[in-house]
């Protein structure tokens, strides 16, 4: 996202993602974390979601998703001391995993969305209505992030001024 | 709900040259499959491997683990079976035979899991009785049949794996429930609900029939058993 893969593949991503976690085919997603324990502390985050087949459809594309989801780990999240990659992780263990209650308690399709890291840098997760057009409450899981652009030309900056500072020493 | 054609004495199955087109028009959409997408889960139409192995999990309650088995897999593409058995129950000695149509498709399974006891054959239907039988998605894609030679070739297909298991044997299909999906599935995809080939194992091929319907997926499984002393 942002910076880390291009611009379609953020939108392929969450676009698989919004699927398979979504109303439709949550009571699945369930049923796949009760057997398998897709998402979990002692799996790689990764693995979980290759298991599922939410991979960036371009090809060339795969690497660089797995390396932005192991970037999670330099993520600040909305628990403290827990890193955006383990929060990532449990936010999915939580919304997937069914907790013996009487009578049950269905639970809530998972969003993805994205925020404007500027904002907030943390990965947060939260409950509501994220789209407009429908009344179904959700789970929000929401990354942080910047337009690719923004992020190189602070980057470009920030080098800018080490090398300013270089040269004044 | 009945099954196209049936009721007659005579069964549903379609003559020689309907079922021979059917056959070959299977083959030729899985080995195109593979051909394009590899042996991975959309080489066998799958969406992925999670959902694949919960499909086997349902499957695989026919058969009674305590002690060793002969299996038939029908249908098994590149033999994802075979290394979710060696993954899942690594103790368990089980006598495997995938079956297949597709020459690609066989190719594949035995350069990646051929062993000792783990064949594959390129066939239309098991060449042995086994313990058990077991076929994953197979009844799904119609390949553009019309729904009574589907039926047919379906019905086939059962007939053959009551001859070919002396205990039971396991069937998936896609449950016929398209108003509980957002998403209008494709034609080409045959779509039932569970009643009509209960009672065509039951009455036809005097089996006990168990339902499995509740893990997640808008489909269901069969649990077909033969009634036979072991």
């Amino acid at each position: 996202m942002g910076r880390a893969i291009h611009d379609s593949t953020t939108l392929d991503v969450l676009s698989q993602l919004n699927k398979r976690f979504g109303p439709d085919e949550i009571a699945e997603m369930v049923a796949l974390q009760k057997e398998f324990t897709i998402f979990s502390a002692q799996r790689k985050l990764e693995d979980s979601f290759a298991l599922l087949g939410i991979d960036p459809c371009d090809r060339s594309e795969r690497d660089r998703w797995d390396r932005f989801l192991y970037s999670l780990k330099d993520y600040k999240s909305d628990i403290p001391n827990m890193n955006g990659y383990s929060r990532v992780i449990k936010a999915f263990q939580d919304a997937l995993t069914v907790v013996s209650h009487f009578p049950p308690i269905p639970k809530l399709p998972v969003y993805v969305d994205v925020h404007a890291m500027d904002e907030d840098d943390r990965v947060t997760v939260t409950e509501g209505r994220p789209l407009i057009f429908s009344v179904q409450p959700y789970v929000i899981l929401s990354i942080p992030t910047k337009p690719g652009r923004v992020a190189r030309q602070q980057a470009a900056d920030a080098a800018k001024k080490r090398r300013a500072a270089k040269t004044k020493k | 709900m009945k099954l196209a054609g049936e009721g007659g004495s005579s069964g549903i199955e379609p003559d020689g040259n309907a079922l021979g087109r059917v056959y070959a028009d299977v083959e030729a959409y899985y080995s195109a499959r593979v051909a394009r997408y590899g042996a991975t889960p959309l080489g066998v139409d799958w969406s992925c491997q999670a959902t694949q192995m919960l499909r086997f999990v349902q499957l695989l309650k026919i058969c009674d683990f305590a002690a060793p088995f002969t299996l038939n897999d029908i249908g098994c593409g590149y033999g994802a079976l075979a290394a979710f058995l060696a993954m899942r129950y690594p103790n368990s000695k089980i006598d495997y035979l995938g079956v297949d149509l597709s020459h690609a498709m066989v190719s594949r399974a035995r350069r990646r899991f051929s062993g000792p006891d783990r064949r594959f054959v390129v066939r239309k239907a098991s060449p042995r009785i086994a313990d058990y039988s077991l076929a994953s998605g197979i009844m799904n894609v119609n390949c553009g049949h019309s729904r009574t030679t589907w039926e047919g070739y379906i019905a086939t297909i059962l007939r053959q794996m009551r001859r070919t298991s002396r205990r039971g044997f396991s069937v998936n299909f896609v449950v016929d429930a398209a108003r509980r999906s957002a998403e209008p599935l494709p034609d080409t995809l045959y779509r039932t609900s569970p009643q009509p080939w209960i009672r065509f194992c039951e009455r036809e091929l005097g089996c006990s029939v168990e339902t499995i319907d509740d893990y997640g997926m808008k489909e269901f499984t069969l649990l077909v058993k033969t009634n036979q002393a072991h």
